[in-house]
């Protein structure tokens, strides 16, 4: 009996714990005195932060990449340091892989860093679930310049008209082509005004030379993301999700299939890899793509690629995406996003940071492209006119600039439940080429399955 | 079971209570740190819309009811969780046992091949091994030019074939065969040598010193092992996760993987959570069921457990 | 004569079988070992073949020993040594002594106890990281080297498990002769138990080693500053799959941190060989 009794207050004990504990993990109420963004500034306290110019400042930072970013940008913090002495960085680089794990792992108990890199993927949820600042006060004030950035582009980082993300870069989707190969398969060379047909004949033409696949769609294939897609659609008169974010934005179950059956009837004429070849390519690098080792003659790509893979082939050319003059299909994406976190203490100081990134003659000098295009227009020109860029960085810019005029207008940001839309997509997609649906069934698969999802994420509750 | 112990209740000391509890303390404290707790809050999570980001709000039994009503993917990853389950424990602890085995002969470079055969255990799930899988059962690879060297053209690769993917997914479970043979390695050497010696004046053959003496003498250790297969088969994450990432079409996605995909990138934590707990229900039978049936074919030489 | 014939052949049997299966063992890390001493730039052109097209040892090894994220290799190792050696010693031994309540002791509530020991064993780590984090984050012990250790400090199901398996197949009139003796319960513990699972606990503390040296989801997780990261997490800084990446010297890295994994392995393996068994006790 006693026994019992003790079992139960302990049970009640832990329970309340838990839901202490449970408790704590929203992180939006800002008054978390235990959670000062930093550790040093127990004298501080919360009032200083706007006139902190004297005072010292710790500014949590993390993002995604491989070790030449880490390198690079942490010179960047170190000069940044150099010339605004009070402001020190805790910097968390990482590798794509669990970048996101930890991130949601910290939002969950409102331990976010001040400045996180974000990916157009996840902005959304985060935003509804109100994990990031409103930056839009900073551009209002003019500590972020944004008089460079073209609206289409910055717009991509407001979410239900709050500025919850600021793009660091842009990038369109381009045909990255291999004139070494196409050459040698007697083929012509892309025009800027070629059509899907085109597309076609010329990956038949050198894959029936080669022997080997020739249209590859980056590692993951035509159906890795909703990327191509959509571009597909928007080229067709549609957009992919409507605009709340509860469904898919065309209506004709057509267009869909028609997508599918142009790249099962590629891939069974072995002019596109089947899905086998494409898990191969998967497994490794895009430095591995045959695209790259001269045995393929295109590859879909965002325009930064042939920057990207120039280390290993510094041959690769890029073209306009098939049709691009036929609607508006092509739409300045942005590459990769700073945010700043609900919970940052120090938001005005992470402002103006983010905007010496994006508008700095040299922090650009430093960064130099790895990231992506700049989205500013003027940091684009000083680089273009520093001589210091490479071939391949010359194109990539160039390539913003002619592709920008074609564009349309920028699709809302990818509605939260993408990741699980584009494992919907990519099975509705493999299952046209396996042979176990026709690309019609897939279609309406899609579609239903598209529902349902948005749906439970983005349905008002 | 239950006679049992109130049986036993009447013998428990007060001296071997404390004792017990000493002995016990350390483990039970990071227990309740770093297990009981979170277990609660997981448990709590999944009856919660909890997506890793929102304030949770509680809803019931929405999650298990969706798990066991509208979530063919729920079905497919349990299925293939259940093949890989009941095709690797068998398999790789014969395997285990039989090179455990042969390992304990007296043969020179035993240390070399315990050390090689351990390797892929260490190596784990490395992108080198996803990539050398690939090359052996990828559409390149090893296995495909020699079929087509016998005259058989197939259109996919055993890797990308929807039916015999998972093959490959279990054969590499059974690749790392290391750990069940280091723990049969060790059984085998307690074994007193003097039991074998014994049976050998008696003129004992072979075959029989193995069914008379080596098997009882590791049911322990066997029961050890299956136990730990089953649950580690069940839980299997890795080998799908880098050779496959569940596909093609699913087919070797497995139930952890599944979960993991749930929790973190489609922000659905709370369903996640109740997936794990199904999960646990699941194996925690097999489990009960398997510690039901010890006393009829383990050995004990410490007498069992009473 | 004839038998020594039959010894001959059997032992050429022997090593035939194991080899081959050993160079089934041994191909990926060959292939890893090849792999790192080709040059970035050639990696994939050959990726299959284990002779490099373009040997560039000196770039990868030293781009690896300089390390990642301006943290070099031998801060990781460190920091991978401070939290195996941690995080196994406590595994080990805590293991032992929960084993040994199981086994030995009749004491209220053991088999409830042992069930629970069971259920950590069946939950997916997956689900407990999160709740895990907020634990450690109120013990303000997040982004430390000691939450790396702490989950095996105090002991896992496995070894728990498999050392109660173990005591189990030892005789109690052993101990109940030490009683006799006069011993208490941990000198019955170390004197009698002990030696005669000392295979056990040496395959324990092997398996121990290379799970905490690997360890992979938790600490990236729970660490966020490069400096106290281990090796799996600097090896996981290396990719993005949308950059150029170092595979050179991600390979030779990932060389680098399994050599003292497998030589402790080769160590410790030999006191696998002289398990002495209950002979000499019983004897």
């Amino acid at each position: 009996m006693k026994n019992r009794m003790k079992r139960i207050a302990a049970l009640l004990l832990a329970g309340t714990m838990v839901f202490s504990m449970a408790a704590c993990s929203s992180g939006k109420s800002g008054s978390k005195d235990n959670e000062t963004s930093n550790p040093s500034d127990n004298t501080t306290g919360e009032a200083t932060v706007t006139e902190a110019q004297a005072e010292p400042i710790t500014i949590k930072i993390a993002w995604w990449g491989s070790d030449k970013r880490h390198e690079y940008t942490q010179q960047l913090l170190d000069l940044y340091t150099e010339l605004n002495p009070n402001v020190k960085f805790e910097a968390s680089p990482s590798g794509w892989d669990g970048y996101f794990e930890r991130l949601s792992t910290q939002a969950a108990s409102g331990s976010m860093p001040d400045i996180v890199q974000m990916d157009y993927l996840y902005i959304s949820t985060y935003a509804k679930n109100n994990s990031l600042a409103d930056m839009q006060e900073f551009v209002d004030s003019g500590v972020i310049d944004v008089s460079n950035i073209d609206e289409n582009i910055l717009n991509t980082g407001s979410i239900n008209s709050k500025r919850v993300g600021i793009p660091l870069s842009t990038s369109i989707l381009a045909v990255t082509y291999n004139p070494t190969v196409i050459e040698a398969a007697g083929a012509e060379i892309p025009s800027d005004s070629w059509t899907w047909d085109d597309y076609i004949a010329l990956n038949t033409k050198v894959a029936q030379a080669t022997g080997e696949p020739s249209a590859l769609v980056s590692i993951i294939g035509p159906f890795g993301d909703t990327n191509p897609f959509s571009y597909w659609v928007r080229q067709h008169g549609g957009v992919l999700f409507n605009a709340d974010g509860t469904g898919l934005g065309y209506e004709d179950d057509a267009i869909t299939a028609d997508y599918f059956q142009m790249w099962q009837d590629m891939s069974d004429a072995n002019v596109a890899p089947d899905p086998d070849e494409q898990s191969q390519l998967a497994a490794v690098g895009k430095e591995a793509l045959p695209i790259v080792t001269d045995k393929a003659a295109t590859t879909v790509e965002w325009n930064n690629f042939t920057s990207v893979v120039s280390g290993v082939n510094d041959k690769l050319k890029l073209a306009l995406m098939p049709s691009s003059s036929e609607g508006k299909g092509l739409w300045l994406k942005p590459g990769m996003f700073f945010s700043v976190s609900e919970s940052s203490k120090v938001k005005e100081e992470c402002a103006k940071f983010i905007n010496w990134i994006i508008n700095s003659e040299e922090a650009n000098d430093i960064i130099a492209g790895e990231r992506g295009t700049p989205v500013s227009s003027a940091v684009r020109d000083y680089m273009m006119n520093s001589g210091k860029m490479t071939e391949q960085q010359v194109e990539m810019f160039g390539y913003v600039d002619k592709a920008a005029a074609l564009a349309g207008e920028t699709p809302a940001p990818d509605p939260s439940g993408i990741a699980e839309v584009n494992e919907a997509f990519a099975k509705a997609g493999n299952s046209v080429l396996y042979g176990q649906a026709t690309a019609a069934e897939a279609a309406a698969t899609f579609r239903e399955q598209v529902t349902e999802i948005l749906e439970r994420n983005n349905a008002a509750k | 079971m239950k006679g049992k112990q109130s049986l036993a209740k009447s013998e428990y000391k007060r001296k071997d209570n404390i004792a017990g509890y000493v002995m016990l303390s350390p483990w039970l404290f990071g227990f309740v740190l770093m297990w009981f707790l979170p277990m609660v809050i997981s448990i709590y999570y999944s009856f919660t819309d909890f997506n890793l980001l929102n304030e949770a709000k509680i809803i019931g039994f929405k999650n298990y009811i969706r798990i066991f009503t509208v979530d063919d993917t729920f079905r497919q990853a349990l299925k293939v969780t259940f093949v890989y389950a009941i095709f690797l424990v068998p398999l790789r602890l014969a395997f285990a046992l039989f090179v455990a085995m042969l390992l304990n002969t007296k043969h020179k470079g035993l240390g070399l091949y315990r050390t090689i055969y351990y390797i892929p255990s260490i190596i784990g799930g490395s992108i080198a091994v996803s990539i050398v899988w690939r090359q052996i059962f990828g559409n390149q690879g090893v296995i495909m030019s020699l079929l087509s060297a016998f005259g058989i053209v197939q259109k996919h690769s055993l890797l990308g074939n929807t039916k015999t993917a998972l093959a490959v997914i279990i054969l590499m479970g059974v690749w790392q065969f290391g750990s069940s043979m280091l723990i049969f390695l060790a059984a085998l050497k307690q074994i007193p040598g003097s039991l074998y010696e014994s049976a050998r004046v008696d003129g004992a053959k072979s075959w029989r010193i193995f069914f008379k003496i080596t098997i009882p003498m590791l049911t322990p250790t066997i029961f050890f092992n299956l136990i730990l297969q089953i649950v580690n088969g069940f839980r299997v994450f890795t080998e799908s996760y880098v050779i496959t990432d569940g596909g093609p079409l699913d087919s070797t996605l497995s139930y952890v993987l599944y979960l993991y995909r749930r929790a973190f990138n489609y922000f659905d934590m709370g369903y996640s959570c109740a997936l794990a707990w199904v999960l646990v229900v699941i194996i925690a039978v097999f489990t009960i069921v398997l510690f039901r049936t010890q006393n009829n074919w383990v050995h004990y030489e410490s007498g069992g457990d009473d | 004569m004839v038998g020594m014939k039959k010894n001959k052949l059997n032992s050429v049997l022997f090593h035939f079988l194991s080899c081959t299966v050993g160079i089934l063992m041994f191909y990926p890390l060959l292939w890893l070992f090849a792999s790192s001493m080709k040059s970035n730039e050639t990696m994939f052109k050959d990726a299959y073949s284990l002779i490099p097209e373009v040997f560039d040892i000196a770039t990868n090894y030293q781009s690896a020993w300089e390390g990642v994220g301006g943290v070099s290799f031998l801060a990781f190792l460190g920091n991978t040594v401070f939290v195996t050696v941690l995080g196994m010693a406590g595994c080990v031994i805590i293991s032992l002594f929960a084993a040994y309540a199981f086994t030995r002791i009749k004491f209220k509530g053991s088999k409830f106890w042992f069930s629970c020991v069971m259920v950590t064993m069946m939950i997916p780590s997956q689900v407990m990281v999160v709740p895990q984090y907020i634990i450690l984050k109120k013990l303000n012990l997040i982004d430390t080297r000691v939450a790396l250790a702490l989950p095996w400090f105090f002991g896992t199901a496995f070894f728990i498990f498999m050392l109660v398996q173990f005591f189990r197949g030892v005789p109690k009139d052993l101990d109940e002769a030490a009683e006799i003796d006069g011993c208490g319960r941990i000198s019955i513990l170390f004197r009698i138990l002990v030696p005669v699972v000392k295979p056990a606990l040496v395959t324990a503390s092997i398996f121990a080693f290379y799970w905490i040296w690997q360890d992979f989801f938790q600490p990236l997780i729970f660490m966020s500053t490069p400096s106290k990261y281990t090796l799996s997490l600097a090896l996981n800084m290396f990719l993005d799959p949308n950059a150029y990446n170092n595979y050179g010297g991600l390979f030779a890295m990932s060389v680098l941190s399994l050599l003292p994994t497998l030589i402790f392995f080769i160590i410790f393996q030999r006191y696998l060989v002289d398990g002495i068994a209950m002979d000499g006790i019983k004897g």
